[in-house]
């Protein structure tokens, strides 16, 4: 059977149940790269110039990881999936990218996906995506509407039981949480929220010390759409309302604390990251903190911040003093 | 109303000639220097590029001056850039400026919406008025950039170091207040000759450099801390496709009627990069394999964290084509000493490269 390769990063955790059933409905096995680990990343860095951000040096890491473990690669090159609405460079470049810095790596699938091209355009692109594994365009169309119907669901399964992205993808039941102290909510990018290597499980710590944790998935569009309007007006960012869109409304629903993860030289957070800032610092609702990651940074770094942003809020939620931001 | 805008090279000088056409009261920041970086620095978000902290300092300084009114470009699907105004009007207000940015759009609609703009702006000026003021300011751009290109070439060969920015800089003062075309056209053939004049090293045979990356860097000198002058002092020829004036030549007037000067970059980059990535990377990677027979070396500018580039910086290591790039990336840190050390280096490089061949 045909082994078509997933890395675990990246825009692995938004779409990943979606390209999972369009690849083994057309017959293929789907192999998906391990967790990232100290290894991954080290290798994934050691292939990209200095100056590239940490989930791109994470991302090549898992490239090599699955090089011998697959027949294809599947990286799509994502400029736009909402009209007018733009991606960063390194998603634009991502395929050629790929190629160029892991020369070894199996053949690329690539897929333009550019919404503003029209529909037609985006159906031939993903035709021609299925007919290396099948004559029968029937089968892609099959395929294609199946795969949609499936990331409705993980959208649905998400936004509904509160759960997060990696709960959804291994079919975790949903559990009525248990008693917490209070909400935080974690705003960022699902391949910073989910990758544990990356963020020092920071979810897993929250969840440690009972606190109900809340991430931008657990939103709907609406939600998110209309938070955005209130913060910059229209959305420029393809991926926006998981920065910009969560992290307004979870500081205008008032979560006792927001945290926002941003990586190191991340062109469009550093932008987003400061509207969100700024908002906390006008709303004066929820307390907020933002960690920067990078290679660099060390655990012991993250867990004693986060422990001070936790007692911050404890001793407000007993006193009732001034929010901090 | 007053209005301002942010600098970029001598893109001021074209625009004072227009709006002084128009009687629009139009204040020039200072030019960009050691306090317009760090106002821009203070008060923007730590990860951003250089073009937005410059861009901010001026507007900053602008509003120092009064002007209430800001032109800034902007447009969607480039980069950050798209992004720039709505983060910086947020930091003008907190500052206590009144001052609202108006969106020059660079990406779409760039003609129209520009005259659009103008025509706003010199409160309904007739059409025939705005028109020989644009038709004015784009003389002066073409005159600069002419200006320009004469100097790259005298810069390397020339016997007494410095005679040519000398001549630059008269030239440049000379244009901006130039008041109708016949001076113009004086002045540009009067320092033309000038520069043609100046003696030259006999059999000097300069390396040739080609500098290539984001468009703002390698336009405000202040940003790449004159990397222009000082690879000519060093002897190397300097070679640039990217101009102002190419720019509004082609976005402006002939890409809507289909002509497009980049698809013979686009082209040799196909084989890297097939598809266009935002801001200026696509071009980056078509110049290196278009140049690397013509060129000894390459330099690549790139703001530090510019997302184009680094995807650019990271396909041209490992293109096929054989010619020595050296990136720099510009910020806040980027130091003097330390870029000469490089560029020297890099010269020394490129001339052993030259002998060698010379030799085979």
């Amino acid at each position: 059977m045909i082994r078509v390769g997933i890395p675990r990063a990246l825009l692995y955790y938004q779409y990943y149940p979606m390209w999972k059933t369009f690849f083994e409905e057309l017959g293929t096995e789907v192999v998906v790269s391990p967790p990232t680990t100290q290894a991954i990343l080290a290798s994934g860095s050691s292939r990209v110039v200095a100056d590239t951000c940490l989930p791109v040096k994470a991302f090549c890491g898992h490239i090599l990881a699955l090089v011998g473990e697959c027949d294809y690669i599947f990286i799509p090159a994502i400029r736009s999936v909402k009209r007018k609405i733009y991606n960063c460079s390194k998603f634009l470049g991502l395929p050629d990218m790929t190629k160029a810095v892991i020369p070894e790596s199996p053949p690329i699938l690539d897929i333009d996906i550019d919404i503003n091209k029209g529909k037609g355009e985006l159906y031939q692109a993903i035709y021609k995506l299925g007919r290396r594994f099948t004559w029968n365009p029937f089968r892609v169309r099959q395929a294609a509407t199946s795969a949609w119907q499936a990331h409705l669901k993980y959208r649905q399964l998400m936004s509904s039981y509160g759960l997060t992205s990696p709960q959804a993808i291994d079919g975790v039941k949903p559990q009525t949480p248990p008693p917490t102290q209070a909400t935080i909510a974690v705003v960022g990018h699902p391949y910073l929220l989910y990758d544990e290597h990356i963020n020092h499980r920071l979810i897993h710590r929250l969840e440690q010390a009972h606190y109900r944790v809340l991430t931008p998935e657990m939103l709907t569009p609406e939600q998110l759409e209309s938070a955005i309007t209130r913060l910059v007006g229209r959305p420029y960012w393809t991926y926006e309302e998981e920065v910009v869109g969560a992290g307004g409304h979870y500081l205008e629903s008032g979560a006792d604390g927001v945290i926002g993860i941003m990586a190191f030289g991340c062109g469009p957070d550093s932008l987003m990251m400061n509207i969100v800032q700024r908002r906390a610092a006008k709303l004066r609702t929820s307390s907020f903190m933002c960690l920067t990651v990078e290679e660099h940074t060390a655990e012991a770094g993250v867990v004693t911040r986060l422990e001070a942003f936790l007692d911050m809020i404890q001793r407000r939620k007993k006193k009732g003093s001034e929010i901090c931001v | 109303m007053r209005i301002s805008m942010p600098h970029m090279g001598n893109l001021y000088i074209p625009f004072t000639a227009l709006f002084q056409r128009l009687n629009i009261d139009f204040v020039i920041p200072p030019l960009n220097n050691q306090r317009t970086l760090s106002l821009g620095v203070r008060y923007s978000p730590e990860g951003m590029c250089i073009p937005f902290k410059l861009t901010l300092g001026n507007l900053i300084e602008a509003a120092e001056l009064g002007a209430d009114t800001l032109l800034m470009p902007a447009g969607s699907g480039i980069c950050r850039l798209g992004y720039y105004a709505k983060t910086q009007e947020q930091v003008l207000h907190d500052l206590g400026y009144n001052a609202e940015i108006v969106c020059v759009g660079v990406s779409q609609r760039k003609l129209f919406g520009l005259l659009e703009i103008i025509k706003r702006l010199s409160n309904n000026a007739p059409w025939s008025k705005i028109i020989s003021a644009f038709r004015f300011g784009l003389a002066k751009l073409n005159a600069l950039d002419r200006i320009e290109r004469a100097v790259q070439k005298v810069r390397p060969v020339e016997k007494m170091k410095g005679t040519a920015n000398m001549l630059l800089a008269k030239a440049v003062k000379a244009i901006d207040q130039a008041d109708d075309y016949d001076t113009l056209e004086r002045v540009q053939i009067d320092y033309i000759g000038q520069l043609n004049q100046v003696t030259k090293e006999e059999r000097a045979q300069p390396l040739v450099v080609g500098i290539i990356g984001e468009f703002y860097v390698l336009l405000e000198p202040f940003s790449n801390l004159d990397v222009e002058k000082e690879l000519g002092r060093l002897g190397v020829e300097v070679r640039r496709t990217t101009f102002v004036s190419e720019w509004t030549k082609f976005s402006l007037f002939l890409n809507p009627l289909g002509m497009n000067e980049k698809a013979r970059l686009h082209k040799a980059a196909l084989p890297y990069l097939k598809r266009d990535i935002g801001g200026d990377g696509w071009e980056s990677v078509g110049e290196k394999v278009l140049h690397a027979k013509e060129y000894d070396g390459l330099i690549h500018l790139a703001p530090f964290t510019c997302m184009p580039e680094i995807v650019a910086q990271n396909i041209m290591t490992s293109t096929k084509e054989n010619i020595p790039v050296l990136t720099i990336l510009c910020d806040e840190q980027l130091g003097k000493s330390g870029m000469l050390t490089r560029l020297e280096a890099f010269v020394d490089l490129l001339e052993h490269r030259r002998r060698a061949k010379s030799k085979a």
